[in-house]
């Protein structure tokens, strides 16, 4: 017996039930240096290596992070992408127009922060390219305080 | 680990869309594969699933195919990880002498039954990533995809070309699920950009497909065929998750794993020892990336290796003959899928994609984001 193409049945998987996640305490402390708009990062006591957003333990030599450091709001665009689509909910969908994506590294130590790059022509867009943060009007310690990236 | 535990049979299954379920997949797969050695159930010792519950939209969703795989009452397990995973479990069951067969059974519908996407959505870190809503699986590989490029100075040309050979082999496989015969580079070219450098043919297509394969001692291996392949070697590694602290031009993870393998199967050249290499590329770039991790590739000689048709079916060091992922990437199972054409190369049936040569044959797996976590197997006659 052969299956037939129309015999589909759509669970939706409810994928928007709740999970409280806690986002302990590293992440917290980022979130509160965005009310003073400040981009925090914590420091590797053995290889020097700055994590951000902070993490207690450092992705390459896995100390523990204590020291907290202020990074500066101006970086270098190391690496980019041009979006042309989205993925909303798994579905790939053209995009109203294109944008950048933008890896910024805003210590020579720290690690490259991902960000919307605003303010450019995405044709235009360049590796090296000195970029500075834009915050929201209000910032009130959420993750989108933080807006985008623009040409410094 | 010289000629312990072969690969005895398989039987795979590719398509956009198989019209299928997952139970009917996996009934076709494993009564086909003991229909072809003449067993039954019960010469099955243990089966390793590889399955992924998210994508199943199921948990342990492993319970509901022990059924149609004839596993039930029997020894049963499973990985939420790529089949080549569960592949080495196998080989380690069959080295612990408590089995003398193992049968791996790995299958994604992520063509036609949910959307490939969401694996790394949903692998992504919900207190950082999935709340910024800028990460996905595709702008993180079109991230890798520059950085590869950048290091060594490569045009964006060599993506089209990478696919274009990729997909040319494809369209010859009659395992493969994308058909696109007489690919150009020129047609790559032209295809959706996604996120640059990254267009829709330089990517895996979504895929329907599975794999079930069956393992064997040396001794139980030589009743079972006449045409076995060994697994010589493997090794696997892990780097870190975050993207921001990885050197994405290059990945150390899987030079670590084929170390490993290569280590274990006494391969001491990998380019002059090597015949052909199966490797798990879900974008253009990783193949010559992953190729050069394996040691396959000269790093910085890319340009030069596709462009003299060296990495061709007909060339010096073919890198997926078969057509790899850019052909089909069920998720779960594509792993096995490069680990069953390995076995076709090896055996001399892989028909319009046979490779001159082929004694000794490397194969690749990958999950996570820019193939984060890497696995690799050396197999031979």
């Amino acid at each position: 017996m052969e299956t037939s193409e129309a015999t589909f049945i759509t669970p939706v998987v409810p994928m928007d039930f709740t999970y409280n996640y806690r986002i302990g305490p590293y992440m917290t402390r980022y979130l509160e240096g965005f009310k003073e708009r400040k981009i925090l990062g914590s420091r590797c006591p053995a290889c020097g290596r700055i994590a951000v957003p902070p993490r207690k333990y450092c992705g390459v030599c896995n100390k523990v992070m204590e020291e907290m450091v202020e990074l500066p709001q101006e970086g270098t665009l190391e690496n980019f992408t041009v979006g042309h689509v989205i993925l909303e909910k798994g579905q790939l969908k053209a995009a109203d127009a294109p944008y950048v994506l933008g890896l910024i590294r805003l210590d020579e130590k720290a690690s490259l922060l991902l960000h919307r790059v605003e303010g450019v022509d995405p044709s235009r867009v360049e590796k090296g390219m000195k970029v500075k943060a834009v915050w929201k009007e209000d910032v009130e310690g959420d993750y989108g305080d933080l807006d985008h990236f623009e040409p410094a | 680990m010289d000629k312990k535990v072969a690969i005895v049979g398989f039987r795979m299954k590719s398509a956009p869309d198989l019209v299928t379920t997952r139970e009917r997949l996996t009934f076709e797969l494993t009564r086909g594969l003991f229909d072809d050695l003449g067993i039954d159930r019960t010469a099955v010792d243990t089966t390793i699933f590889s399955t992924n519950d998210f994508l199943d939209g199921r948990t342990i969703s492993n319970v509901f195919l022990d059924g149609p795989a004839g596993a039930y009452m029997r020894d049963e397990s499973k990985v939420e990880m790529d089949g080549i995973n569960a592949l080495m479990y196998a080989v380690i069951r069959i080295l612990s002498g408590q089995y003398s067969t193992a049968m791996v059974v790995a299958l994604g519908l992520t063509g036609s039954q949910v959307s490939p996407y969401l694996h790394v959505e949903y692998q992504l870190s919900p207190v950082y990533d999935r709340q910024m809503r800028l990460l996905n699986e595709l702008s993180a590989a079109a991230f890798q995809a520059r950085s590869y490029l950048a290091r060594y100075g490569y045009s964006e040309k060599l993506l089209d070309e990478v696919a274009a050979q990729a997909l040319s082999n494809a369209a010859a496989n009659p395992n493969q699920a994308r058909k696109i015969p007489g690919a150009s580079a020129e047609q790559v070219a032209s295809s959706s950009p996604y996120y640059e450098p990254l267009r829709e043919l330089h990517c895996y297509p979504p895929t329907d497909g599975g794999c079930a394969m069956l393992l064997a001692s040396a001794e139980r291996a030589k009743e079972l065929t006449d045409k076995p392949v060994w697994v010589l070697g493997m090794g696997q590694s892990i780097e870190t998750f975050y993207l921001g602290e990885r050197d994405l031009a290059k990945s150390p993870s899987t030079a670590q794993a084929a170390q490993r393998a290569y280590e274990m199967a006494g391969i001491r050249d990998p380019k002059a020892e090597i015949d052909l290499a199966e490797i798990s590329a879900l974008f253009a770039h990783q193949e010559p990336l992953l190729a050069e991790a394996l040691g396959l590739l000269e790093e910085g000689k890319a340009e030069e290796a596709y462009r003299s048709g060296d990495t061709a079916i007909s060339g010096k060091m073919p890198l997926n003959p078969s057509g790899g992922a850019l052909g089909g990437h069920p998720i779960s199972a594509t792993g096995i899928i490069r680990t069953a054409e390995a076995v076709r190369q090896l055996r001399g049936e892989a028909g319009d994609n046979q490779v001159g040569k082929a004694e000794v044959a490397v194969v690749h797996g990958q999950d996570g984001p820019c193939a984060q976590q890497n696995a690799v197997l050396v197999l031979g006659i």
